[in-house]
């Protein structure tokens, strides 16, 4: 009850006032009593006697008005507060430990499972999110692909489990009228994504269904970022022009600030503007960067709208056979779709973590028995005078509950610097824009840990206490430490407990450590040192014909190539390890004509004569491009490793040839001759395997999207301006953007793995000093309490080395037990982290042994120190202890 | 006349039963309890006050301070509508007991 609540709150925190008042009552009655009595004609003393004798004892009723009043429990709470406030700051080494530690596994846990929140939990900002599923097509040749907007437009309308479905197309701008040139991402979306996400402009309106035909006039909606940094939040933006690469569009809506798509979205445009004019929209066989949005029907699975899509995308194949051969389709929560492949390396992560509290509450825990045992007298004493069992597990409880409380607030201090060294190493991209923070619903998490931390390491040392047997401990005065064979058997198992968990940690992280090694050995078929990369996409007007799209690069190349430091500069598509990239099927002349579905799908690549050399691919075979092959020279290509081992097993494919697409029957092909072989190149991961790849002269493919590789000897930043430079001497309004060195490319394409790798070796480092440290505690603990006895072995002849011996053995078993566990363990669990290894097996036997011997060293050093002191035990004064 | 101590629970019911009268301070009801009963209830005082804190817990009465006939500052305590609700309650269950109890003494 509210008012019973309030009444017992009011009582507690105005106490003194309620006590004063009571005081106040009962003395008013007593006058009045005594008055009473003193009329009746009694004396004063005999009047005064009866009052008492009628009151009974004063500070009993006062005690029972308080218990009456409800507040017991808390004046008890306040009062083992305050006591443990004060053991705790007599013992303040102990303190300090265990603070350190918890802040440690708390802070740990705190800042990994913001990520895990911020990636995987956090509902996604968009109307019953969970119903919202994303569309793939498949083929064999590659695995997931886009979709083409015709089988959009079939599944849309065939579909019963999925009613809705929104096309989302990935594009790219080069946005002018701002201060500096740039590049901008956006999206062309069906009008029913609004709908169908909930997402509702902060100004203005979404786009209407006619809206998806081609023709329509162009609009445009800002996301919010946009409409703050480049338009200063005017909020007059409805109805201006914004020109994007050379069209005007109106804008007719801002996005709301928490709109985020999985990939960056600076603007979107309805997707009728995007058809206009545009081939993929008619074409069945274009898949261009599109995915598809679907909301799952009132009642209807996953599992029921991928049986249901299949039967869809197989009668698509047969109707469409040219197009649609061996595509199927392939469905994801749109939830995974944010995730990406991010996901197994966040869990392995929030796995270790929370080993690491384990380890963390394990040793708290074996530093309250050893000075739980180190009070058993104080305990004993305070049984003996009426203390309740319940009083001194609580008196110790809350000594566990301030220990957590503190350590926790540390905890959070730490997790806010992890998070932002998170968000730092993390590619932004790999965590699909979700905000990592210390969110409400992280505090929550975090305060769970806490109070699970806290009966975890509170609640054994406090029972133990609790079960002090009063004669015994009273009579040895506390002076030798009486921890019973229960306790110690206890405590041994917990530094066990922590060489398993710190084993289990540290084998995940050898193996991470080998992939990462064996990853970055591989060999990425270029070299990167020294390259710088950027692109260059021209996309205004006085670039529709393709001389002046050849002109500007053939320029650009001159003018790049004399600069100060520069050894050579060429112009490429598709850079490995960068982006999506274009494929097409071919036809190699005098192949028997496969299934359209059957055709090489190689991926291709436009690249400038000094490509190859630029870039350090091995050239196996023939010769690279040349100036010669300009546009109007014969056509030529060059082929990877790959594509001469299966589509010219056994023969030299130099000057063979082939053609792009599919015959087409009464069309001449454009035959290309193959003048070069170059070696395969790691086009999408290290960890992925190599793929067809065909190269084409830039001057023969012309193409408006180029990136400029530079290799040189200067600073990349410092050849960057003077590349800037000469494209403003060009062309001043076209922009530069996705400046990297081709390094710095490599890295990020491991980043995940490398953030993964420094943050578990990081956790199995800390656990492996923890265990130390435990072990540490238990053998020095046990050679404290085994004093007298050593002193006897000694004075009765022991060697020092027996005695030595002796108490190695005992740490030699905790740690024999621990790695023997552990390993068992870590056989169970390492499977789980299989998706992030690389050709290394999850049971990869060198790590295991380097990690158990290494485990047991440390072991056993932690051992020896305290062991030593064995050795200075003086017989005489061990026993004259007694 | 000899006392009767207060059989369990029924203090409760004398306090609620004194203060539908008028409010009163703790002395003026254990008085008025006595003088109500011709003198036979006498109400234990140290246990008067706790009682009086639990009532005021549960929100059958409420406090306030005033002055008494004799112009000293002293508590008083009056019912509330729920002590008012409660008084009902508890009286007709006592009288119910009270008569049950009396017919089982009569005819046995």
């Amino acid at each position: 009850m509210l008012s019973d609540l309030l009444f017992r709150l009011r009582s507690l925190l105005r106490r003194r006032a309620v006590e004063a008042d009571l005081d106040d009552e009962l003395r008013f009655h007593r006058e009045r009593q005594l008055e009473k009595y003193l009329r009746s004609g009694v004396t004063r003393d005999e009047a005064m006697r009866r009052v008492r004798l009628d009151f009974g004892g004063l500070d009993q009723v006062r005690e029972e008005c308080r218990d009456a009043r409800g507040v017991r429990p808390f004046e008890v709470l306040v009062q083992d507060m305050r006591y443990a406030v004060r053991t705790l700051r007599k013992s303040p080494g102990f303190t300090a430990v265990a603070l350190f530690t918890l802040a440690l596994g708390i802070g740990a846990n705190t800042a990994i499972f913001s990520v895990v929140y911020g990636v995987l939990l956090r509902p996604l900002p968009f109307r019953e999110p969970s119903r919202l599923v994303v569309l793939n097509e498949t083929t064999p040749r590659v695995g997931t692909v886009s979709v083409s907007y015709p089988n959009f437009l079939d599944w849309r309308a065939q579909s019963r489990t999925l009613p809705e479905m929104a096309a989302v197309y990935g594009l790219s701008f080069n946005l002018a009228g701002t201060s500096r040139p740039e590049n901008i991402h956006g999206l062309a979306v069906s009008s029913s994504f609004f709908s169908m996400t909930g997402v509702r402009p902060v100004l203005g309106r979404v786009f209407n269904a006619s809206e998806e035909k081609a023709g329509t006039a162009p609009v445009l909606l800002l996301s919010y970022r946009l409409w703050q940094s480049h338009f200063g939040a005017d909020p007059n933006m409805l109805g201006r022009v914004v020109t994007l690469d050379t069209r005007a569009f109106t804008v007719v809506g801002v996005l709301p600030s928490d709109f985020r798509w999985t990939e960056q979205a600076d603007v979107i445009e309805p997707v009728g503007v995007w058809a206009t004019g545009n081939s993929s929209a008619a074409e069945r066989g274009e898949r261009g960067d599109m995915v598809v949005l679907g909301r799952l029907a009132p009642g209807a699975t996953l599992g029921q709208a991928r049986t249901e899509m299949e039967g869809i995308a197989a009668r698509l194949s047969r109707a469409y056979p040219a197009d649609n051969d061996q595509f199927g389709v392939t469905l994801q929560t749109l939830r995974d779709a944010f995730a990406g492949d991010i996901r197994p390396a966040i869990l392995v992560l929030l796995g270790a973590v929370i080993f690491v509290l384990l380890v963390a509450c394990a040793n708290v825990s074996n530093l309250f028995l050893m000075r739980g045992a180190g009070r058993t007298k104080e305990t004993a004493l305070r049984i003996a005078i009426g203390a309740g069992r319940g009083r001194i597990i609580g008196q110790l409880l809350a000594e566990s509950f301030l220990v957590a409380f503190f350590g926790a607030l540390g905890g959070l201090a730490l997790a806010a610097a992890g998070i932002n060294a998170i968000t730092r190493l993390m590619p932004m991209g790999s965590l699909g824009g979700a905000e990592v923070s210390l969110s409400p619903a992280v505090l929550l998490f975090s305060a769970g840990t806490m109070v699970a931390s806290m009966f975890f390491f509170g609640l054994a040392p406090a029972l133990h206490s609790a079960r002090t047997s009063l004669s015994s401990d009273l009579k040895q005065g506390g002076r030798s430490f009486s921890a019973g064979a229960g306790q110690n058997r206890w405590r041994t198992t917990l530094a066990t407990t922590e060489v398993s968990l710190a084993l289990i940690l540290l084998v995940g992280a050898g193996l991470m450590v080998k992939s990462l090694y064996l990853l970055l050995s591989v060999n990425p078929g270029f070299q990167p040192e020294r390259v710088l990369k950027m692109e260059l996409s021209l996309r205004t007007s006085q670039y529709e014909k393709d001389p002046a799209i050849l002109n500007f690069w053939r320029q650009l190349l001159e003018r790049v190539r004399v600069l100060p430091g520069v050894e050579s500069a060429a112009l490429g598509t598709a850079i490995p390890l960068t982006d999506d990239h274009w494929r097409t099927d071919i036809t190699v002349e005098g192949m028997p004509v496969p299934e359209p579905g059957s055709f090489p799908h190689p991926d291709v690549h436009i690249a400038s004569p000094a490509y190859v050399s630029t870039l350090g691919l091995r050239l196996l075979e023939g010769r690279a491009f040349a100036d010669a092959d300009t546009e109007t020279a014969p056509r030529v290509a060059m082929v990877n490793a790959l594509v001469a081992k299966r589509l010219f097993p056994g023969t030299d494919p130099v000057g063979k040839r082939f053609h792009l697409s599919r015959p087409s029957p009464g069309k001449a092909p454009k035959w290309l001759t193959i003048v070069g072989v170059v070696a395969d190149t790691r086009l999408y991961g290290l960890a992925n395997p190599s793929r067809l790849e065909i190269y084409l002269p830039y001057t023969q493919a012309v193409t408006d999207g180029m990136s400029l590789l530079v290799k040189s000897g200067v600073e990349p930043a410092a050849i960057t301006s003077a590349i800037r430079a000469a494209v403003d001497s060009l062309d001043r309004d076209q922009p530069i953007y996705g400046i990297a060195t081709m390094k710095q490319v490599v890295e990020a394409s491991v980043s995940t793995r490398r953030i993964t790798l420094i943050l578990l070796c990081l956790f199995g480092a800390l656990a492996l000093l923890l265990a130390a440290i435990g072990i540490y505690g238990v053998i020095s603990y046990s050679v404290a309490q085994r004093t007298r006895e050593i002193g006897i072995r000694v004075a009765l002849g022991a060697q020092r080395s027996d005695v030595m011996r002796l108490v190695l053995s005992q740490g030699a078993r905790i740690a024999g037990a621990g790695v023997a566990a552990g390993t068992l363990a870590s056989l169970a669990l390492t499977r789980l982290m299989s998706k992030l290894l690389f050709s290394v097996s999850a049971a990869d036997p060198p790590t295991f042994a380097a990690v158990a011997i290494g485990l047991t060293g440390v072991a056993m050093f932690a051992c020896y120190v305290p062991a030593r002191r064995t050795l200075r035990v003086d017989p005489l004064v061990a026993l004259r202890e007694e | 006349m000899p006392h009767i101590d207060l059989p369990q629970g029924t203090l409760d019911l004398l306090i609620l039963r004194t203060l539908a009268l008028e409010p009163q301070h703790g002395w003026g009801i254990s008085e008025r309890v006595q003088q109500m009963s011709s003198d036979v209830l006498r109400i234990q005082q140290g246990s008067l006050y706790p009682a009086l804190h639990r009532l005021e817990r549960r929100g059958w009465i409420k406090a306030c301070w005033g002055t008494s006939d004799n112009n000293r500052r002293a508590k008083y305590y009056e019912l509330t509508k729920a002590g008012r609700r409660q008084l009902a309650a508890e009286q007709d269950t006592w009288l119910r007991l009270t008569a049950a109890v009396a017919q089982v003494l009569g005819t046995s």
